[in-house]
């Protein structure tokens, strides 16, 4: 959805970092990296700062128990950078989110260790006439732009 | 409840991976996070109840029906949130289903309006939690509450309607997309509370809570994202499946959606803009 890789550092045994955003087995980072030792994170600063309901982290630790992953909760980066050390990692992996908290949860690990953020399958492949950071004034604008891209992909 | 193969081993800290039922995840949720209210949803999470919802969808019905409170709407929300599903995974499914391209156009460009507050997050950043224009209904910022009156949140307004779609988001964490709309004008119109104040307590609760589609959303129900103050009466509320809650609700003699829209313009905005009908 956002961004290329942070870094392109070459990675032999990187852990992975699996986030909310990209709670699939299609997560991008699961599927490059099978078999890597894999954490989520449950955010406390978020989860107390929203006051979120048990029902939203209910859902969260469901779709966690689909996938091979370590769950733990606290300081998301702290955690991460932990479960590098623990693994002996040579970096982490992860998969992009548009959440600003992503953003800075990620430059918090890249300052520590190499991180790459693996892109998500765009929703309108990024084509020329495809939808431009101005066209995001009103949907309609960004649909007129969008839809014929979206529905080339229709074979009817 | 869990797939035995590769199990990752717990180390100290590690929170587990194995209950014996989704009561026994609950009571380990609530002793993780003692401030966390509430209990689980009845909607489950994890690819395999987000693969039998995907099964579901039948774009056609959608586009017919979608809003409507019984209408085939797809529940796919909360799994597209937090990318059990990608977007782009779901939109396949949808053109690989349909033969005419009629047949799919509503659900796709459902699932664009996604795409579209994706982006405008990614531009914004948390400018989604300031408001992107002046408010068009005449009254200014300043005027609405700031804080979310309890009655609201706790069910007890006294509105069948309302009080039905705040239990049901707080037992479920989902609504439709009509009751999103009309408890969110209702908050904002009729109680002349900020949005950013349902907003947050729709966060809260939402299993698909996600800032972009939700503030955006309220923006756009209080006018400082679009042209005009989006408003429904009793009507309307009526017609898309919500009427049976006036049946025995204590304040239908006295309803406050009960009313044309040019009198419900007059009644609560300080201009008459023409609001947006849906
Ligand atoms: C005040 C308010 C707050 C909202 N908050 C959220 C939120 O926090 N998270 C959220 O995902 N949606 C939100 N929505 C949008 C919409 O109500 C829900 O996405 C939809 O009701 C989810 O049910 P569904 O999966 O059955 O949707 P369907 O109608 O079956 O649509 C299929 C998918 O398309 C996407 N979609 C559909 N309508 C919208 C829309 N208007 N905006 C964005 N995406 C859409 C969703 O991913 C949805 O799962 C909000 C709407 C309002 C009016």
């Amino acid at each position: 959805m956002t961004a290329a890789p942070m870094t392109a550092t070459p990675m032999n045994s990187p852990i992975l970092w699996i986030h909310g955003a990209a709670l699939g087995p299609a997560n991008p980072a699961l599927v490059a990296w099978p078999g890597r030792p894999a954490v989520f994170v449950f955010d406390d600063a978020l989860i107390a700062g929203s006051a979120l309901s048990l029902k939203r982290l209910g859902f969260l630790y469901e779709c966690l128990l689909e996938l091979p992953v370590t769950i733990r909760r606290g300081d998301v980066a702290s955690e991460v950078l932990a479960f590098a050390a623990r693994h002996q990692a040579d970096g982490v992996v992860t998969t992009a989110a548009v959440d600003p908290r992503f953003r800075q949860l990620g430059q918090a690990i890249a300052a520590r260790v190499p991180l790459t953020v693996l892109p998500v399958e765009p929703f309108v492949a990024p084509e020329a006439g495809g939808p431009q950071p101005g066209d995001l004034g009103r949907f309609s604008r960004y649909w007129r732009r969008a839809e014929p891209l979206v529905w080339q992909r229709f074979k009817g | 409840m869990q797939s035995g193969d590769s199990l990752p081993e717990l180390a100290p800290g590690d929170l587990p991976r194995q209950f014996t039922s989704r009561a026994a995840l609950q009571q380990h949720l609530q002793q993780l996070f003692p401030s966390a209210s509430g209990a689980l949803s009845p909607i489950v999470g994890g690819w395999a109840a987000a693969q039998e919802r995907l099964a579901a969808v039948d774009p056609g019905a959608y586009g017919r029906s979608r809003n409507h409170l019984a209408g085939a709407v797809t529940h796919l929300s909360p799994y597209i949130r937090h990318g059990v599903l990608g977007l782009a995974a779901v939109r396949d499914a949808v053109l690989g289903r349909i033969t005419r391209r009629p047949e799919g156009e509503k659900l796709v460009n459902e699932l664009g309006w996604r795409d579209y507050w994706q982006r405008l997050w990614g531009q914004l950043g948390d400018g989604i939690w300031d408001d992107q224009e002046p408010l068009k209904t005449g009254h200014p910022a300043s005027s609405y509450a700031s804080e979310l009156p309890a009655d609201i949140a706790g069910g007890s307004t006294g509105l069948a309607c309302m009080d039905a779609f705040a239990a049901e988001l707080r037992a479920t964490g989902w609504l439709h997309n009509h009751a999103r709309m009309w408890l969110a004008a209702y908050v904002v119109h009729w109680r002349r509370v900020r949005w950013q104040a349902g907003a947050r307590w729709f966060l809260q609760h939402l299993l698909d809570g996600d800032p972009a589609s939700n503030n955006l959303s309220w923006q756009w129900v209080a006018s400082s994202f679009s042209h005009k103050p989006y408003l429904f009466n009793r009507a309307n509320l009526e017609r898309f499946g919500a009427g049976h809650h006036c049946q025995g609700c204590p304040a239908a003699r006295r309803c406050p959606f009960d009313a044309s829209y040019e009198a419900l313009e007059q009644r609560l905005f300080a201009v008459t803009p023409t609001p947006r009908r849906r």
